[in-house]
């Protein structure tokens, strides 16, 4: 007997994520998906974040990694709370990982939640997590050419942050050919350049967070 | 490797649909797949093989139909297909577009074997 279903296969996954982002609304946290390829310098974007966000914004970090708490113990110090996923052999968080990290965290009272997925420019933009925004880095060391070469990561993007600046003296990089490439893609998000080494560019990005946050939380109040 | 997450969520999904219509096995499922969703049909064949073993899903004939991506622009209203890297609408060239298919991963039909089908 032939059935005919017509059903989302994550369905699973989109209705845990549903109620991952009740969870979020109904504590005014606004939470973050962090994406990249590993080593675009996403932890260290946190740092800079959490430090810059300055000591009466609340956040905690959820990081998922294959392996080893590292990223948790760089982020001890800045973010209030922080619970380390490992995936095992899994390229991407999930829904329900995220929801059983919420288990280990005091959603009440917090501001932010960053979710630092795994290291991985194809698998994570697959997944709803839950956030509200989804934010995709791209570091110069990684070329030119990568939003062209794994466009899914990049059209999903609520922002797209060009990471490492301060490297591009040395290397030849194009940044006309990564923003023309966007332009094809995903011509709504901003575009923000940032050094966490330097600290250039930060400033724009804490205020465009600051800035999504207010409106998230009006909306959600008022809606 | 994502495939192996879909392949257990359409599995799950499967053995679902025999509970609940009494079904012995499955035998065919066809999945249409979003180009966006960046499956690979062959990795996700495998994974399907691996993830349905002792289930209902065992053994059943999988087909991956990929679906194209559907996108309707925001000045014009045109409705095209996009290339994964190109968003562009082939009227005003600029990709502030809506999407209207090619990212979800669907369920279409599948084909059950209840126990009364089998003896007869």
């Amino acid at each position: 007997m032939k059935i005919k279903v017509v059903e989302s296969v994550l369905k699973a996954n989109d209705a845990v994520a549903r109620e991952n982002r009740r969870r979020f609304e109904a504590a005014g946290v606004l939470a973050v998906n962090l994406m990249s390829a590993p080593g675009s310098g996403k932890t260290a974007l946190l740092e800079r974040t959490l430090a810059g966000l300055g000591p009466d914004v609340r956040s905690a970090v959820v990081v998922g990694d294959l392996q080893t708490t590292r990223d948790a113990e760089r982020l001890q110090n800045t973010a209030q709370q922080v619970v380390q996923i490992n995936t095992g052999t899994g390229c991407h968080l999930t829904a329900t990982q995220v929801a059983e990290a919420l288990e280990s965290l005091e959603l009440a009272g917090l501001h932010y939640l960053f979710i630092e997925n795994v290291g991985n420019m194809v698998c994570p933009a697959g997944f709803d997590l839950g956030e509200h925004v989804r934010v995709a880095l791209l570091s110069t060391p990684e070329g030119d050419d990568k939003v062209a070469k794994y466009p899914t990561l990049f059209l999903c993007a609520d922002v797209i942050l060009l990471t490492k600046t301060d490297l591009v003296a040395v290397l030849d990089y194009r940044r006309e050919r990564v923003y023309e490439d966007i332009s094809r893609i995903n011509p709504r998000a901003p575009v923000m350049e940032l050094s966490c080494r330097t600290g250039e560019g930060v400033d724009r990005w804490l205020s465009w967070l600051k800035d999504e946050r207010r409106r998230r939380t009006r909306e959600v109040t008022t809606g | 490797m994502h495939e192996m997450a879909i392949a257990t969520a359409l599995v799950e999904q499967l053995t679902c649909i025999a509970r609940e219509n009494n079904a012995s096995r499955i035998t065919t499922a066809e999945v249409h797949c979003g180009i966006l969703r960046q499956v690979v049909p062959e990795a996700l064949e495998l994974a399907f093989a691996a993830a349905s073993a002792d289930t209902p899903a065992a053994g059943a004939v999988l087909t991956i139909v990929e679906q194209p991506i559907v996108a309707r622009c925001r000045s014009c209203q045109q409705t095209f297909q996009a290339a994964v890297d190109n968003f562009l609408c082939p009227v005003c060239q600029t990709a502030d577009v809506e999407l209207l298919a090619g990212q979800d991963i669907i369920l279409q039909t599948v084909t059950l074997e209840t126990p009364d089908e089998r003896t007869s």
